[in-house]
């Protein structure tokens, strides 16, 4: 372990939070291999690795979710051998969690969320005092700078504010910052880039309060720009605890893959990557004069008010745009999920012909794939094994009269495990047992298997670590160069500028810009994104957002 | 929570793939695929029960005159065939992610009416047969359609269904037992045996075997188990959802319906009766199922163990000199032993803590 500790660095005594030698197995796999992590107070911490590396299973640990096998848990002073620690014990001595689905209930409204969090206020008869409820509510809310009504539902805010009415409500029994340790798993997985913004400028001005905080994040450019410390996991251990210094993204992927390695991912990967400058894609654009693949032609429908688009053979599109622009219902409605109001979608299949309705079923047969945004809720099947994951589109490929092929099932979804570098003893194993990360590359190998003339993204990289995302721009371009149209969504810019084409910038249901060439950087498509929405660009791209 | 940049463009359940109002609690997953011993040993702690509980019946010297012998072992087959029947039928829609209680209903109903048409109207044996079975398509079709198309709640609309068929079935009857003018070539059918065994049983057998073939060697058996873990996601992988939902209840309603004429050949006469009876050991047969074969997945090799196991200790109970409360008793146990396992299981692994 490469401990380098800065010795200007607060004393081993300050320490809020400590976590040494902690073990925990599940069967066959060893997810935390004595692992250890210390948190200094008034701190923004990180916590990073690959996927699968065990962040969330050291968080679900200290949630009392699952009991670890060997260690020592330490909090603000009181200690426990882990196999004695449990949700009650971290609770009391001031760990405060929010999990990635935040567990808000959207449609009650935020006053509602915190009351049953913490109980209602009542007066005589049990009577609930909704005006005293409101009250506090909205002085908390005000004390987080989070604007919004206590009396709005929940639904009704916009991504970051409900990150943000989530943390407030974890923290809301404390009196001081820094009482106790706020726990964020992956907060800006699925935030577009200006919210994820927003929700660390205000994690960030937490911290300088006093408030501890510890985070898990692959968002490399991010964690650089917001935390103190960092400590990286490799393989369940502990490979770097970086206090109290300004590590480069390339050092900390070093520590993340091992060094001898990081020279070929990082060579692997379209240079720069790692550091947030544009690189053209590494495989070369086709001629783009291929045939057009899908034509939408003044498309209306839920927030879409009249999208014209063109994708071609080949060709790498990226869809870019703010929050309820409209980005994720166009996927949907070129998957055929929902009929257009009016308009056209037009798909070519592989054999040339052109379809221009049809339902989800009938758009697959058309060799079109969808990769969803929301994975737990659209694309997981999250109690069936990984190989039940893998085949759902394809299952009629391996039907006999005499039954299914499982041996050949078997065998292809081990190919597509070793090939998408998915962490799994099995595939027999349910998904659900896999890290985030690795779930999200099972649902891109679900589809990528079946060949598709017509690739749909939305959000593909959520949760999936540096090396990895590098291996699936990759495998998006080659399918591609082999004759593919992607269509991808995606509110994180450098993913766009690194692997399209060109990209359209989607504002209030219409295409408003379109940047190609030198254009695609994340700058300036931040600037398209930004000043088609008649704002200027209010924060920095994250990369070189000051302190 | 979701972060979608998109207002919905369906209100949920309105005309959408996936109603939301799925009741029945999918048993929560087991993660005994991994293999191992534990896995092992939770796959088959079943049929090792049943094993256990046949030999102390056996022994046991209360029943150990009558238990082990062919001709109790032929009654209690022949008897449990129709709960079996009813058990296959219940985890079609069970599979899925929802209940249909009007099962046991539409055996009552079909049993009733094939007898009634035969008695009552001298119709031939072939087409009260056909009638009684399609009777039960019919139900499933209507519970389906409810169910799906206009997103009714599955446990409440199928009780109301239940309640319905029984007072039919009252109706119908006028509260009395048919007897009289039924074509003896059932009843003959019913209480004959081929190589020891009850002829009814065959016609379990063969039921069992399609749908086993059916849930696990067909696409659509295995996208049925999709849709029961995730129906949104099952939709986004290009399976129709409300279609497939549909047939379960239409083949569940099937099957139920055979059940109902088997009853009717195996007693020999139809009783106003609401079902319910048959409908819940059925039910603990199919939970109990959940735990084993491919614990935390509704199956037909386990269900059948389920229905063995059920049938032979409430038999052995009964030897044993336990009076009648004992077996409502124990279905009911076994049931929430079932659930309770399946669930406790699941959370003690750390998978989906729900
Ligand atoms: N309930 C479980 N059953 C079996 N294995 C599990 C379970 N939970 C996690 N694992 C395994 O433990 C390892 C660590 O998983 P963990 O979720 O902690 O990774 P992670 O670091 O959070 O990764 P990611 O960045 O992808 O979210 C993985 O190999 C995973 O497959
Ligand atoms: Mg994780």
């Amino acid at each position: 372990m490469t401990l380098t500790t800065d010795p200007a660095a607060t004393p081993a005594t300050d320490v809020v939070l400590r976590v040494a030698g902690l073990t925990k197995r599940f069967g066959a796999t060893l997810a935390l291999d004595r692992a250890d992590l210390e948190l200094r107070p008034g701190t923004v911490h990180a916590l990073v690795g690959g996927n699968g590396c065990g962040k969330s299973t050291t968080i679900k640990v200290l949630a009392g979710v699952h009991r670890a096998d060997a260690g020592r848990i330490e909090v603000a002073g009181h200690a426990w051998d882990a196999g004695h620690y449990d949700a009650k014990a971290g609770r009391a001595a001031g760990l405060r969690f929010v999990h990635q689905d935040l567990g808000l209930f959207p449609e009650l409204s935020v006053a509602e969320n915190f009351a049953l969090d913490a109980g209602y206020p009542t007066g005589p008869a049990r009577r609930v005092r909704w005006g005293a409820l409101q009250r506090r509510v909205a002085q908390l809310l005000a004390a987080y700078e989070i604007e919004a009504d206590p009396r709005t539902p929940v639904a009704a805010l916009r991504p970051a504010q409900r990150t943000l009415v989530a943390i407030c409500r974890a923290l809301q029994d404390q009196e001081a910052d820094g009482q106790l340790v706020l726990v964020l798993d992956e907060p800006t997985a699925t935030l577009p880039q200006h919210e994820s913004q927003v929700l660390l400028d205000a994690v960030r001005r937490r911290a300088d309060n006093g408030q501890t905080v510890l985070m898990v994040s692959h968002r490399m450019p991010e964690v650089l720009a917001v935390c103190d410390d960092f400590t990286v996991f490799r393989d369940g251990r502990t490979v770097a605890a970086l206090v109290g210094q300004r590590p480069t993204e390339r050092e900390l992927v070093g520590h993340m893959t091992g060094t001898a390695l990081a020279a070929t991912v990082v060579g692997g990967m379209a240079p720069g990557a790692l550091d947030g400058a544009p690189v053209p894609p590494d495989v070369q654009p086709p001629a783009a004069d291929g045939d057009v693949v899908l034509a939408v032609r003044d498309l209306e429908g839920g927030p879409l008010r009249g999208v014209d688009l063109e994708v071609r053979r080949g060709e790498v599109v990226g869809v870019a745009g703010l929050v309820g622009s409209g980005r994720s219902s166009l996927l949907r409605t070129v998957f055929g999920e929902h009929a257009p109001a009016s308009g056209t979608v037009a798909v070519r299949d592989a054999a040339g012909a052109l379809s221009t309705t049809g339902d989800v079923r009938t758009r697959m047969d058309a060799g079109v794939a969808f990769v969803p945004e929301d994975r737990a809720g659209e694309a997981a099947f999250a109690e069936l094994t990984i190989r039940d994951n893998l085949t759902a589109p394809v299952l009629r490929r391996y039907w006999r009269p005499w039954g299914m092929d499982r041996r050949r099932e078997r065998a292809d979804a081990a190919d597509l495990v070793a090939r998408y570098g998915v962490r799994t003893p099995s595939t027999d194993a349910p998904l659900a047992s896999l890290s985030g990360g690795n779930q999200q590359k099972v649902v891109l190998a679900r589809w990528l298997q079946r060949r598709p003339t017509l690739l749909l993204l939305d959000e593909p990289t959520q949760g999936v670590d540096v090396m990895s995302r590098a291996d699936i721009y990759r495998t998006v371009r080659e399918a591609a160069a082999g004759g593919c149209a992607v269509l991808v969504a995606s509110s994180d810019l450098l993913e766009l500028s690194t692997l399209c084409d060109r990209v359209v910038v989607l504002q209030d249901g219409r295409v408003t810009a379109e940047a190609t060439g030198a254009q695609l950087t994340p700058d300036s498509l931040t600037a398209l994104t930004q000043s088609s929405a008649g704002a200027p660009a209010e924060h920095p791209a994250p990369s070189g957002a000051p302190r | 929570m979701s972060v979608t940049d998109t207002p919905p463009l369906h209100s949920p359940g309105a005309g959408d793939a996936a109603p939301d109002d799925r009741t029945a609690p999918p048993p929560t997953p087991t993660s005994a695929a991994h293999g191992g011993a534990g896995g092992l040993f939770e796959r088959h702690a079943l049929l090792l029960l049943l094993v256990a509980v046949a030999v102390f019946f056996s022994v046991l010297p209360a029943s150990a005159d009558v238990f082990p012998t062919q001709e109790n072992l032929s009654v209690l087959l022949g008897d449990r065939a129709t709960v079996a029947l009813l058990a296959l039928s219940v985890i079609l829609p069970l599979v899925c992610g929802y209940f249909d209680f009007s099962l046991g209903a539409i055996a009552a109903a079909s049993s009733v009416l094939t007898a009634g048409l035969m008695s009552f109207h001298d119709l031939p044996l072939g087409l009260a047969m056909t009638a009684g079975i399609g009777v039960g398509v019919l139900v499933g079709a209507v519970n389906g359609l409810l169910v799906t198309r206009f997103g009714l709640n599955s446990f409440v609309t199928t009780l109301g269904m239940a309640t319905l068929l029984g007072g039919l079935v009252q109706w119908y009857t006028g509260g009395q037992t048919i007897l009289v003018g039924l074509d003896p070539r059932l009843a003959e059918f019913g209480s004959t045996t081929l190589l020891g065994i009850p002829q009814v049983v065959y016609v379990v057998a063969v039921v069992a075997a399609l749908l086993w073939y059916l849930l696990t060697q067909t696409p659509f058996g295995r996208s049925l188990y999709a849709v029961g873990s995730n129906p949104r996601s099952a939709a986004l992988v290009g399976i129709r959802v409300q279609r497939s939902v549909w047939t379960t209840f239409v083949l569940a309603g099937g099957i139920a319906g055979l059940c109902g004429v088997l009853s009717l050949a195996r007693a020999g006469s139809a009783t106003a009766d609401p079902g319910t009876g048959l409908l819940f050991p059925a039910l603990a047969a199919a939970f109990l199922g959940a735990t084993a074969v491919r614990p935390g997945f509704f199956n037909v090799v386990g269900t059948m163990i389920g229905v063995l196991f059920v049938s032979v200790s409430v038999s052995g109970l009964t030897l044993a000199g336990a009076d009648t409360w004992a077996s409502p008793v124990f279905n009911g146990a076994a049931l929430l032993v079932a659930v309770g396992l399946s669930a406790y299981l699941g959370r003690s692994r750390g998978i989906r803590t729900v």
